[in-house]
């Protein structure tokens, strides 16, 4: 049946009047324009109320506010095509090599979605491991410094103009010069003999005469290679192997192999210094001696191990060491070495000697042509003077900066300022690009493809990690393009390996990706020729050296472990790190014994209101203010300060952390508006004695200025006020004699009890003497950890800690830690999750005040002043992860918890920030976020968070932190859990070493291991039921997940 | 009628009715302000502002901006947080503890003294809010059931337990006081003339009629509170020594603070309510009513206080002798020669020296000494607090993180800034409140009134 209901809606639909008709196919009844609206009468009947009116315009007014506001936009650039090898998430690592004139590295670079993050050492067949200044040099691929492209007269310009302008002046008449650091690239080297250009190499460092001290005595051109690892008595005069000196990055590692007791063997460290260097404070027995005595130590060293010769003149404290040296040199034999720091060719001269009689060489020290430091300082004076005297026509100057770094920096800079054609390759406009008509940047060495070769038998590889992120070049390819060739640089650095090597060549595709992933590539040679000692000038280097005069005052320069030569300037977290010796941060400074403040009248105590005095030093003729740090261990009569500050003199822009900023977070500026540096630059008072460069003065003048100015320092108090529950140590006879005692029974690591009112023993006697372990004790419930899934900890070899910070450094920068600045350093709110304390030991102890009769309270008083040539103690200190933590029980929110795993968490988002739990632990390790470090503009001009492009190297994985929490060291969580996924992917028990944390893998010494305590196979579980491991403060009974173990130094029993 | 022993001293003074009692405390509320109040509130309140400025700032820039560091995380804020919440025992422990001992001699300045435990808790109570990281999430502390999954407060953390130990004591302290002022407000009302005052207290006086069987419920009321308030004047202050006796830190970790704490707190209330008293006594004419017995009484407990704490201050020197525990040795040490030596004998001096000298009769019923003293009292137990905190944690256990503290302009303006408030809402009490309890003050007038006794003797 057809549906015939219809429905209308109203009678005119029914009745289909005209009307309802002409509208209803219109939306609205009846179209009105707006005037007819408007102008319409009947409008001013209406009434708009008061509250109608209100609302509109309330509605209005928000409507208008809403859309104002706009939504921040952050642009970011999807992959079109995504790479196959990038996982959002999962690092890639990619085998590179460092080299920036100095430390040689072979390295791993991680890389986060196509940013380099971490660089870490490429410890399989890898040379060298990572220092503090290699792991921090990610950052300065992120400097916003860098040029984004090639200038010409300071102005931007681009590459094709730049080339024609180059090439132009290359094909002119004169001479052309290429200056450079020492080249170990075989591409570079290639390209620059194609150049026709004559190549000068100097080194900011200046280890000349070395070679030529080789040449001399054992006729070969090469750096001497020092054996650590076979050595099992070192003599070091002056040579701070450990810190800075020379190739220091393969010496830590190899002096570790000889520094384990549990071999039943220990190498003796002897360190005769000026300065209170990393090595000295890690020297089994040190002996402070002025610059100028350091000759006549080694020319008695001679004399008392060869009878050779004529000793020097010694006091008689410095003789009796000498010959103790002497006595353990003999004793070793072939296994014995001495190394100077002096870049003095009778200082080396005479070494050898004494090495060539122990008969070392071939053992301890070879001569197997190692390439490093072939700079010479006489060629760069003479290229000076050539420039000087128009003989140069082009100058270009490759990876270096002499108008910096050069021992007559200033009258190179003039000369430079003359020259007609000069160019700089520098990334950055420093002291010298700033000079060069032409800058030609280059590119950073983690964009860039590379070779290089630091022994005869290994080539490395250098790899980019990320696409340039400037419009650079890579130096060696400028020159190519220059001498008129137009090829990349990969092409060329892949053509220079295409024939020249015979076995293992690169010349396949599938060869030279096997390199490239390994980093590097094994070359065949034939073993050289044992060498032999000529020994033809060694008498007259004797009585060079015995004639040497001092002043009153001497001068060491130094270089600093976090600080170099003064490449890493503009790195904000290693001017953050504190030196490993003084603790300061962000500056350098005059340093001096204790003696010598006090009888100058200065200030000896250097805290967060107390600045450190400034004094007047005057090295022939020239004039600076520095301050003065009170420096336990300088040898009195002697000042050090350390090189590579005061970068960027003249204002240039090497980088914003390289300058002073103020409280309010702006630069701070000298009388002209200049940019203040940080610190002060005394590459000026290096010294040119013949054909090198010295680093000693002999008589400088000090005066006292009456001025103070503040160091940052991280730690204030020297000495460790006896308190042998958080530092244990003793003597290698002490530890021989008990090596197989149990752990807690071993007199020099006896477990700490607590007397109990019971009868522990079971006697049926009461007695003080019954006393219970820590571990009786429990005020809280078991965490239930022990053999319950893992239980990560960490074991902290005291022996082998170096103090060399590069854990430091790692820790900062995997977990985004920030920078503070100095001011906030000074007073005391450093943020470094990872520290390491520096404890010197003090001349006195209660039990001396007790047999002089001294009062308690003076006792405690002189053992807050250290020794005047103290033994040091280097101890990381991190969260100890506690498992019945104090920290915990007192956040009133639960924002601090342990994990079932071992690990005390630290819940950012739940943290309230009452900072109880930092005044609750008794290691002082948790560190608060006083301001917004990632906003604040006090923060500005040196946070890489602040930094829109340094902010690139933080670690994706880690929370950056915001203001008001509280953080700390979390064990690299993020690496456990990335590590359970593996394992859990694989379907295997996490294996050990497969999670390691960030300081762990950068320890050079292998000092700390980390794992799962309760994996029994474990190598960290081993370590941990060592007898030398302990707890710090194990009596307050927070039963921590780190172990430190036992420092044994290998003293003279008599000495211990 | 209640008669009292001739030989008791009268504790009101002149020949007071009850309408003169009536008088004499509403009157200066009827009254025009006199110009000293004016100069004093305009001083005190611009100090406020300037520490209202001061908090802004901190909270607007974060805790950086005051001196603390990675060693010493408190200093002045939980010092000044543990001086208020002291200064705050007093008018508790005189309204509700002397109230069961049916002390009478109460009654002419629990008014006041409450009043100034209100605003010293109010003040206190800034402490723990702005010295937080986070202020913004504070919340947290409360155990609120919440949508962050199964996160809840902490049982274990003293901090928890001074949340709520000091959000009791102070609404049981707001109750205390009002239920105290309902009979006074209603006086007020009653004289009042102008309508919006009559209004006002009107409301406040929740209906008051001065029926007995009004009368009668007060009577119940006030002692159930004093009954509820008095252990309470004993947990706050034991709860606040907790947060450092319960810590491992040498110094703090002490089982001697609650009551060392508690004789401290009431110790530093009475010095406080003996500086507030005299100047409102002269300023507002109540001499006949707290006169040099209330002072002397005042300065006996002041005396017995500080006798307690200095023997707890010996206590602690000796036990950490006694212990043989190095570190808790060292830390006390350290207190009397290091560093902040100088702090720590100002402590000595003020709390366990000058009052002393209360022994003295003489002193004892000076009421110039007494003003002084008192001032040097507080000055006292503010650095028993700044002691106990500073000098224990900037050298504790690890000798590489010592450490020293400086207070910056921020940290000195937050502390005067919450005296300026403090001093403005307490005078804004004497200017609107009745600073006596008149009505309970009649009810001795007769037993202990001056002329009232003499009249007696006459007899």
């Amino acid at each position: 049946m057809a549906n015939t209901k219809r429905y209308w809606s109203g009678l005119d639909e029914l009745r289909e009047t005209e009307a309802f008709k002409t509208i209803q196919g219109q939306e609205f009844p009846e179209a009105q324009s707006v005037d007819e609206f408007l102008t319409d009468e009947r409008l001013e009947s209406t009434h708009t109320g008061r509250r109608d009116f209100l609302k509109f315009m309330g509605f209005g007014l928000t409507a208008a506010t809403l859309a104002a506001c706009e939504t921040p936009v952050v642009k970011s650039i999807p992959y079109t095509n995504k790479p196959e090898e990038v996982t959002p998430g999962v690092a890639n690592h990619y085998a590179s090599t460092y080299y920036d004139g100095h430390d040689y590295v072979n390295v791993l670079v991680k890389t986060r979605e196509g940013r380099p993050i971490f660089i870490k050492s490429n410890t399989e067949t890898g040379y060298g491991r990572v220092n503090a200044r290699v792991n921090a040099s990610v950052i300065s691929l992120y400097d916003s410094a860098r040029l984004d492209g090639p200038q010409i007269a300071g102005e931007a310009s681009d590459w094709a103009t730049v080339d024609a302008a180059v090439s132009n002046v290359m094909q002119g008449e004169g001479r052309k010069v290429l200056l450079t650091n020492t080249v170990l690239s075989p591409s570079a080297l290639r390209a620059i003999a194609q150049s026709g250009l004559e190549h000068i190499q100097y080194d900011a460092i200046d280890y000349g005469a070395f070679r030529a001290a080789a040449q001399a005595d054992f006729g070969v051109n090469s750096f001497p290679s020092y054996r650590l690892e076979e050595a099992e008595a070192v003599v070091t005069i002056g040579a701070d192997f450990l810190g800075s000196f020379a190739d220091n990055v393969i010496y830590g590692e190899r002096w570790a192999a000889m520094r384990k007791p549990e071999s039943g063997k220990m190498s003796r460290v002897h360190a005769f210094e000026t300065n209170m260097s990393l090595t000295g404070s890690n020297a089994d027995q040190r002996t402070m001696v002025k610059p100028s005595e350091q000759g006549r130590v080694a020319t008695a060293l001679l004399a008392m191990v060869t009878g050779q010769g004529t000793a020097g003149q010694l006091s008689e404290e410095a003789n009796k060491a000498v010959a103790a040296a002497a006595k353990d040199l003999k004793r070793a034999g072939s296994k014995g070495l001495v190394m100077a720091g002096a870049n003095d060719l009778a200082m080396q001269q005479v070494v050898n000697a004494i090495n060539a009689a122990l008969g070392a060489v071939g053992t301890t020290v070879s001569y197997d042509e190692m390439t490093l430091f072939q700079g010479s300082s006489s060629a760069l004076k003479q290229l000076t003077s050539d420039m000087k005297a128009g003989a140069v026509e082009v100058l270009i100057m490759a990876d270096c900066n002499p108008a910096y770094d050069a021992p007559d920096a200033a009258a190179f800079a003039e000369a430079l300022s003359t020259m007609k054609h000069t160019v700089s390759t520098s990334s950055v406009a420093d002291e010298t690009a700033s000079l060069c008509k032409v800058i030609a940047p280059t590119h950073h060495w983690l964009e860039s493809w590379g070779d290089l070769q630091i022994e005869a038998d290994r080539i490395d590889l250098v790899q980019p990690t990320i696409s340039p992120l400037h419009n650079t070049r890579p130096w060696g390819e400028s020159l190519v393009r220059w001498s008129g060739a137009n090829q990349d640089w990969y092409t060329f650095v892949r053509s220079t390996h295409a024939s020249d090597y015979t076995s293992d060549a690169m010349y396949t595709n599938a060869a030279w990706n096997k390199a490239v992933h390994n980093g590097f590539v094994g070359v065949d040679v034939t073993p050289g020729q044992a060498v032999t000692f000529a020994g033809v000038g060694t008498s007259q280097a004797i009585s060079e050296l015995n004639g040497r005069k001092g002043g009153a005052v001497e001068l060491a320069l130094y270089q600093k472990t976090t600080m170099g030569a003064g490449q890493h300037a503009a790195n904000p977290m290693l001017q953050e790190t504190p030196d490993p010796l003084t603790k300061v941060t962000w500056d350098n400074y005059v340093t001096m014994a204790h003696a010598d403040v006090d009888a100058m009248g200065l200030n000896g105590f250097i805290g967060q209101e107390k600045p450190a005095s400034l004094v007047k030093v005057t090295v022939a003729g020239s004039s600076m203010e520095l301050p003065v740090f009170p420096m336990p261990g300088q040898a009195p009569g002697t000042i050090g300060i350390a090189l590579g500050y005061g970068r960027g003199g003249n204002g240039e822009n090497i980088g914003k952390a390289a300058f002073q900023t103020g409280e309010n977070g702006s630069f701070e500026t000298d009388s002209d508006g200049k940019p203040t540096p940080v610190g002060k630059n005394v590459f000026p008072w290096t010294a040119q004695s013949g054909d090198f460069t010295d680093y000693a003065q002999y008589d400088v003048t000090v005066e006292a200025t009456g001025e103070t100015y503040p160091l940052a320092c991280t730690q204030i108090q020297n000495t460790f006020m006896g308190r042998e529950s958080i530092v244990k140590e003793t003597d290698f006879s002490s530890y021989f004699a008990e090596r197989d005692a149990k752990k807690g029974k071993a007199s020099w690591n006896e477990l700490i009890t607590l007397a109990v009112h019971e009868d522990v023993t079971g006697d049926g006697e009461i007695d003080a003497q019954d006393g219970k372990p820590t571990s009786a004790f429990d005020l809280w419930h078991e965490h239930p950890v022990e053999e319950v899934g893992h239980r990560w900890g960490m074991t902290i070899d005291l022996t082998s800690c170096t103090g060399c910070s590069a854990c430091v450094t790692a820790c900062h920068i995997e977990n985004n830690v920030p920078v503070v600045g100095k001011d906030e350093v000074r007073r005391h709110r450093d943020m470094h999750w990872m520290r390491i304390d520096r404890f010197f030991a003090s001349d006195y102890s209660l039990e001396r005040g007790e047999e002089e009769g001294t009062s308690v309270i003076a006792s405690y008083r002189k053992m807050e002043d250290p020794s005047a040539n103290p033994q040091t103690v280097h101890m990381p200190m991190m969260c100890q992860h506690c498992n019945h933590a104090p920290c915990e029980t007192v956040c009133p929110v639960a924002a601090t918890t342990h994990s079932n795993e071992g690990l005390n968490q630290m819940t950012y988002n739940r943290c309230i920030g009452t900072r109880y739990c930092a005044n609750n632990c008794p290691y002082k390790v948790r560190r608060f976020n006083w301001f917004n470090y990632p906003g604040y503009k006090k923060f500005a001009n040196f946070n890489p968070a602040q930094d829109s492009l340094m902010r690139m190297v933080l670690n994706p994985d880690v929370t950056v932190r915001s203001r008001g929490v509280m953080e700390k060291c979390s064990m690299c969580v993020q690496r456990i859990q990335s590590g359970k996924l593996d394992a859990k992917k694989a379907g295997t028990p996490v294996p050990d070493g497969s999670v390691v944390t960030a300081c762990a893998e950068a320890c050079p010494t292998h000092a700390i291991s980390f794992g799962d305590l309760n994996d029994k196979s474990a190598g960290v579980r081993a370590i941990s039921e060592n007898n030398r491991a302990y707890h710090a403060l194990e009596e307050i009974g927070v039963k921590p997940n780190i172990f430190y173990m036992t420092k044994v130094r290998n003293v003279e029993p008599n000495q211990a | 009628m209640q008669r009292e022993a001739a030989i008791r001293e009268p504790l009101i003074l002149g020949d007071k009715s009850y309408k003169d009692i009536t008088d004499d405390v509403v009157g200066p509320i009827q009254g025009d302000a006199p110009i000293g109040w004016k100069i004093m509130i305009t001083i005190s309140s611009i100090i406020a502002v300037y520490g209202v400025g001061c908090i802004l700032y901190l909270l607007g820039t974060g805790i950086g901006v005051w001196g603390l560091n990675k060693t010493v995380g408190w200093a002045w804020d939980i010092t000044n947080f543990v001086w208020w919440v002291g200064i705050g025992h007093a008018g508790t422990l005189i309204s509700a503890v002397l109230l069961l001992f049916r002390q009478k001699w109460r009654m002419a300045i629990n008014r006041s003294a409450e009043a100034m435990t209100i605003f010293a808790v109010i003040m206190a109570a800034i402490f723990p809010g702005i010295h937080m990281g986070r202020i913004w999430v504070s919340y947290w502390v409360l155990p609120l059931p919440n949508q962050f999954g199964s996160l809840w407060v902490n049982f274990n953390s003293p901090l928890l337990w001074d949340v709520f130990a000091i959000s009791t004591y102070f609404s049981v302290s707001l109750v205390f006081w009002y239920i105290g002022l309902i009979p006074d407000f209603a006086t007020i009302r009653d004289r009042m003339t102008k309508p919006f005052a009559k209004k006002v207290y009107g409301l406040l006086s929740f209906g008051w009629s001065g029926r007995a069987k009004h009368w009668n419920r007060f009577e119940e009321v006030s002692l159930v509170l004093a009954g509820i308030a008095t252990p309470l004047v004993f947990s706050v202050h034991s709860i606040v020594s907790m947060d450092f006796a319960t810590s491992v830190i040498p110094g703090w970790h002490t089982t001697i603070f609650p009551p060392y704490f508690v004789s401290g707190a009431v110790f530093s209330g009475f010095a406080m309510v003996q500086t507030l008293l005299l100047i409102m006594r002269k300023g507002m004419k109540l001499e006949n009513y707290i006169h040099v017995k209330h002072v002397e009484y005042m300065n006996i407990v002041i005396i017995v206080t500080g006798s307690i704490v200095g023997v707890a201050y010996l206590t602690e020197l000796f036990i950490s002798w006694y212990s043989g525990v190095e570190y808790e040795s060292y830390a006390f040490i350290n207190r009397f020669s290091g560093p902040y030596s100088w702090a720590y004998w100002i402590m000595m001096t003020c709390n366990v020296i000058s009052p002393q000298l209360f022994w003295f009769k003489k002193i004892r019923r000076s009421l110039v000494a007494t003003f002084a003293l008192s001032i040097v009292v507080n000055i006292g137990m503010w650095f028993e607090r700044y002691v106990i905190i500073v000098t224990s944690i900037h050298r504790d256990y690890d000798p590489s993180s010592w450490g020293e503290f400086h207070p910056t302009n921020i940290d000195i303006g937050v502390f005067i800034g919450t005296l300026g408030i403090f001093f403005t809402l307490f005078l804004g009490f004497a200017r609107f409140f009745p600073v006596l309890a008149l009505n309970e003050l009649k009810t001795i007038l007769k037993s202990s009134g001056e002329n009232y006794k003499k009249a007696q003797e006459n007899n």
